[in-house]
């Protein structure tokens, strides 16, 4: 395995067979798991804008500097405060939490699963206590990220290499043709976020443990010129942007977590 | 293999290693400084937390060719005040986790001298220590000047 | 003199009945109270190597030309190796050795959980046996697999005969009782994860197998290596300074240690097997799931007549079926108790002892049902277990037993409920619980100290026990000094290592310190007895008028006194040696530990969220030798039992059996904000019966009682009834739900 390090954004295009990596939380974990693998690395620290600018943030800005920093919606900062653990915090940058893969064991474990390009969904039929509410049919993981359920509702865009995309431009839902969740090229990498100004705005998060928990369900939701916009985290194989709850799918041990969104989509927008 | 310098608790250290050999590795495997514990090897646990620039950092998860900053372990913070804090408090048992304790509340107290409970909470959650003692690191960090 | 009994002995709730030589312990017990140094906080004497990061655990050990172990595991929950070729992993880069079932103890042909090892490489590096592992040709034979404990129980799958207990009549009882309460409730299995994960090192110098392995009892590796290799015990030397954590599940040998001790014979080199995390979650014990079904029937004055319980431990491939009938048997007067306990052998990963075995799980269960017959009753639980209170254990009378003070100084923590319950809003509802504990820990003979007190005065105490981590070492250090009379920094604990001191027993069951405490006690007088009987020589005194007070001999009339130093200057570089024996346990008597909890929880009705507000734990251990390290065992206990009542649950896949929590982001151990307000007390009483100590062990009991007490809170803040643990988001609303219909069906009609 080669590392490279390139110090300009030119340098990220055709590079082959890689892996990027910015903060490494996910990516060194799957690399040694045999879950990625790859002949190159390509550390993307030094080329990724990092830090805030008015309302756009580099896309290597740690969720660590998102949580205290002031100037960011009280939706995104409270998804930072609330995600990982400090130490991953410190270290994971806001893209990569964007690109993070589920939390499903089967996944985890290397089952022959959907996503893993196999044909079936084992946590359908076996545990799915922490599985997905909606779009479970072909695949019932459930999307971790807050940071991306936070963006979601804030309406944020999306700078990468090659392109600007909204934040629900950037996942879509597998099917057999394509088993991807994200809509990423091979080596396109994202650059920075905007975020469209908000009146006002708010994360909550269901989660088992007060700290360190991916969300059972989280819920942002922001509000500008009077339009109210919820996500959710945690309840769909991608970050899941709310159009009420008649298109919920429950399983028979996710059924609790209809209940749990029901009840924060509630205590959310009456927050605004 | 590439040869790998970096600074560690003040000293330059030079080491061969293959790309993919994690921080936590190099520490305790080539400069023997096991003070940093392995305890999951994913970056789930705290125990191998070390500073990194001051930061605390999971070094199982770190590819060490990627490190530039000065990495400070336990064994660079062996006369802080948190030591003796750690010990009045009764903040250890069986201590596998203690050294990667201590790594986060020396950069906790850094960026805050007086942290309140709730930041110690916040800041503290990512060590986990199986036998329970967090009480007493909260004790200990309350009162880490003595 | 040595005295050879026929005794029951029991560690962790299991009995036996052996031989035990046993010497007399003819020392009376000190006074009740804190004394100069036992009865008062002491520092761990050896926390700044820990939290200095010095202290070397068996995970620091690198040995020159140290090779490194993989195991391969079984994918399937049952099978048979029915073909295995090590010829292209052997040929790998760094391999140096292989193993295969029945190479060494350990590894069977028949795996009987998936993740069972059959098969171990050495290579040079972790990596490169690993890669060795996946090299290695297997041809599996499916077996028929069983999960389920009551499908097991029902075919007659069985760890050991079911165990039936009966006094009185049950079936009569039940008839005439005026209340009747019925319920199942459920325990989930729950991981260990000690931090050092199990491992050990191996190497054999000569005829001689040296092993460095993260144990609780460094005899049984000693005895199981020895005889696994046909060596005599003494060729045996188990080393363990420092211990990452075991909290039961590190009390034997096991695969890691045999596989690498062959792998070193083989390869002539020393040999690491330190299991991986998900190793650990997978195949290194666990407390094993339980589902009971209980009754319990009352007078309507209180009086509780009947207790009925079928157990059913959902055990694994192996391990023991806990007394999780224990606590029903035990913690009441009832008169008539009628108890089943299956063991369900099934083809799910191994259980293993866990802090307090079965008494867990069996007082979860017990003392949920107990407050719901409170609240048939309408009476107040504290005054409902007041009222069934028992004098004896099943008609053996206790060494001690100080309960009802447990419940007197828990009294003003319950009269907080009515103002707790008051903070409820329409969201968080409030509330208060309590539950009781009873558990073993008595510990017993035998175990064995030294001391060595220099010509400088300092003390050595030198006994092969293991400090697991739970502060033991500090306890003996504090035992000593006050039997010697010299400053606890005189003092100094040698242990964990079978070639340089006498047998200890293992570091489980709360055993440590009323088993080797009482033995370094001995130890220390018996140098002390020495060190005045030199005195009175020297000075020419009767030696009864002569003690040892804060370092130095003392005459009674104050005319003497001389620092150690100076009297045993004499000696130069010889020393006093003293030694000590634990003494039998009393005859006749239940030797039990005993507490009481009193949490704080709010519930969120619409989320399920479920807050742990504050813990007040009351323990009656005896005589508390170090109430700093007591109370952190107190806090720990309570908060690894948050932990198993919220956050833990090992899940399976249902369709192969693999264990699908092996990491910790999936299996959630409690973080220090997890953490409530805890307060701790104990009724400090020794037990004029046990020992010349009267000390019992303080690890298990405080991990009792907590999850009956969070979901006693739960019942008390919302009126649902949660009957099995986790105590998820998804059971709490489920319970929620349960509670409006049983509520809806129990209201008045509408007028």
């Amino acid at each position: 395995m080669e590392l490279l390090r390139p110090s300009s954004i030119a340098e990220l295009d055709g590079a082959g067979e890689t892996v990027f990596l910015a903060g490494g939380t996910e990516v060194v974990p799957l690399l040694r798991d045999g879950i990625l693998s790859a002949d190159r690395l390509v550390d993307v620290s030094d080329v990724v804008p990092r830090g805030v600018q008015g309302n756009v943030i580099g896309a290597g800005t740690t969720l660590a500097e998102l949580e205290v920093d002031r100037r960011i919606p009280d939706a995104l900062r409270e998804a930072c405060r609330l995600a990982a653990s400090p130490q991953l915090r410190n270290m994971g940058t806001i893209a990569g939490n964007l690109l993070q893969s589920t939390r499903c064991w089967y996944w985890r474990l290397k089952y022959p699963c959907r996503l893993h390009g196999g044909d079936t969904c084992h946590a359908r039929e076996g545990e799915h206590r922490e599985h997905a509410i909606f779009e479970n049919d072909y695949c019932a993981s459930a999307h971790p990220s807050d940071v991306a359920a936070a963006l979601l509702a804030l309406g944020a865009r999306i700078r990468t290499t090659r392109r600007e995309l909204s934040v629900a431009e950037l996942y879509r839902l597998p099917d057999d043709a394509n088993r991807a969740l994200v809509t990423l090229e091979p080596g396109e990498a994202i650059l920075e976020l905007e975020l469209p100004p908000v009146d006002t705005s708010v994360y909550l998060k269901a989660m088992d443990r007060k700290r360190w928990s991916f969300p059972q369900v989280g819920v942002a939701a922001a509000r500008s010129d009077g339009e109210t916009r919820v996500a959710l985290a945690g309840v769909a194989p991608i970050p899941w942007l709310l159009d009420g709850f008649e298109s919920a799918t429950p399983l028979e041990r996710t059924a609790w977590k209809l209940d749990v969104a029901k009840a924060l989509v509630a205590r959310a927008t009456a927050a605004l | 293999m590439p040869e790998l310098e970096l600074s560690v608790n003040g000293e330059t250290r030079l080491v061969d290693l293959p790309v993919g050999t994690s921080l936590a590795a190099l520490l305790r495997e080539s400069l023997g400084l096991t003070g940093t514990k392995i305890a999951c090897n994913e970056g789930h646990c705290g125990a191998c937390t070390v500073q990194i620039d001051g930061v605390p950092t999971l070094s199982c998860i770190t590819l060490a060719h990627r490190v530039r900053g000065e990495v400070t372990t336990i064994e660079g913070l062996r006369d802080h005040p948190l030591i003796d804090a750690f010990v009045r408090a009764d903040a250890v048992q069986c201590g596998f986790c203690t050294p990667g304790q201590v790594v986060s509340a020396a950069a906790l107290v850094a960026a805050n001298p007086d942290p309140g409970v709730d930041e110690i909470r916040h800041r503290m959650a990512g060590n986990i220590c199986r036998c329970g003692t967090y009480p007493r690191i909260e004790e200990a960090i309350l009162h880490w000047r003595g | 003199m040595a005295r050879l009994i026929r005794t029951e002995k029991e560690v962790e709730g299991r009995f036996e009945d052996v031989w035990l030589v046993v010497e007399e312990d003819p020392l009376t017990q000190w006074p009740e109270g804190p004394l100069a140094v036992v009865g008062r906080d002491a520092r761990r004497q050896d926390g700044p190597q820990r939290v200095r990061g010095e202290a070397r655990y068996t995970a620091d050990v690198q040995l020159p030309g140290m090779l490194h172990t993989a195991l391969l595991r079984s994918p399937y929950a049952h099978a048979r190796v029915a073909r295995i070729d090590f010829t292209k992993a052997l040929g790998l880069p760094g391999v140096r050795g292989a193993l295969g079932p029945g190479d060494a103890k350990g590894l069977e042909a028949e795996a009987g959980f998936a993740g069972a090892a059959v098969a171990a490489v050495a290579a040079a590096t972790f990596a490169q046996a690993r890669s060795a592992i996946e090299a290695v040709e297997i041809e599996w034979e499916e077996l028929e697999a069983v999960l389920d404990p009551n499908d097991a129980v029902a075919r007659g799958l069985l760890t050991a005969p079911s165990a039936a207990y009966e006094r009185g009549d049950f079936e009569r009882a039940l008839a005439d009782a005026d209340v009747v309460v019925e319920g199942t409730y459920r325990t989930s299995v729950v991981l260990h994860n000690a931090m050092e994960t199990h491992q050990a090192v191996c190497e054999w110098i000569g005829d001689a197998l040296h092993v460095f392995v993260s144990t609780q009892y460094i005899w049984g590796v000693r005895a199981q290596l020895a005889e696994a290799f046909g060596i005599p015990g003494d060729k045996v030397r188990v080393v363990c300074e420092y211990m990452g954590g075991g909290f039961g599940a590190k009390n034997g040998a096991d695969d890691y240690t045999l596989v690498a001790a062959e792998l070193a014979r083989q390869t002539g080199r020393p040999v690491r097997c330190a299991l991986t995390r998900r190793e650990e979650n997978t195949a290194a014990g666990n407390r094993n799931g339980t589902v009971q079904r209980l009754t319990a029937g009352a007078r309507s004055d209180g009086t509780i007549v009947a207790f009925g319980g079928e157990f059913v431990n959902a055990v694994g491939w192996s391990g023991w079926s806990a007394m999780t009938d224990g606590p029903m048997q035990m913690l009441y007067a009832c008169d008539n108790v009628r108890t089943v306990r299956h063991g369900a052998k099934i083809n799910t990963p191994p259980m293993k002892a866990f802090r307090a075995p079965g008494f867990v799980e069996g007082t979860f269960g017990l003392e949920c049902i107990v407050d719901e017959l409170a609240a048939k009753l309408e009476l107040d639980p504290l005054e409902l277990r007041r009222l069934n209170y028992t004098h004896s254990n099943d008609g053996t009378p206790y060494s001690s037993k100080n309960l009802m003070q447990c419940y007197d100084l828990a009294q003003k923590h319950w009269d907080r409920r009515h103002q707790v319950r008051a903070r409820s809003t329409d969201i968080w509802k409030y509330g208060v619980g309590m539950a009781s504990q009873i558990w073993y820990g008595g510990g017993g003979p035998p175990s064995y100290a030294w001391t060595r007190v220099g010509s400088d005065g300092c003390v050595t105490v030198v006994t092969a026990m293991q400090d697991i981590g739970t502060g033991t070492r500090t306890t003996m250090a504090q035992i000593a000094a006050e039997e010697l009379g010299v400053p606890l920094d005189r003092v100094e604990v040698v242990l964990g290592d079978s070639a340089r001191g006498p047998y200890a027993t293992l570091s489980a069951g709360s055993s440590t310190t009323p088993s080797v405490g009482p033995a370094v006690r001995a130890a220390a007088a018996d140098a002390k007895r020495q060190i005045l009987e030199i005195a009175a020589q020297r000075h020419d005194l009767e030696q009864r008028v002569l003690d040892i007070r804060d370092g130095s001999v003392v005459s009674e009339d104050g005319n003497l006194s001389q620092p150690l130093e100076s009297l045993l200057g004499l000696l130069e570089s010889a020393q006093i040696l003293g030694q000590g024996a634990r003494g039998p346990n009393p005859t006749g008597m239940s030797v039990l530990t005993f507490g009481i909890h009193v949490v704080e929880a709010a519930v969120d009705v619409e989320t399920g969220e479920v807050r742990v507000e504050r813990v007040a734990a009351v323990h009656d251990v005896g005589r508390i030798v170090n109430p700093l390290g007591a109370r952190s065992q107190v806090e720990g206990g309570i908060i690894q039992g948050i932990g198993h009542t919220l956050s833990e649950q090992r899940l399976l896949d249902p369709a192969s059996g693999r264990v699908l929590t092996t990491t910790l982001d999936a299996y959630r151990m409690p973080t220090i904000a997890d953490v409530p307000e805890i307060v701790c007390e104990f009724v400090d009483i020794p037990d004029e019966h046990l020992t010349n100590l009267g000390s019992k062990g303080i690890g298990e009991p405080p991990i009792v009682p907590i999850a009956a007490a969070i979901a006693n809170a739960i019942r008390d803040a919302t009126g649902a009834d949660v009957h099995e643990l986790p105590i998820t988001r998804e059971e709490m609303l489920r319970a929620l739900r349960a509670a409006r219909r049983k509520e809806t069906r129990g209201a008045p009609a509408a007028v």
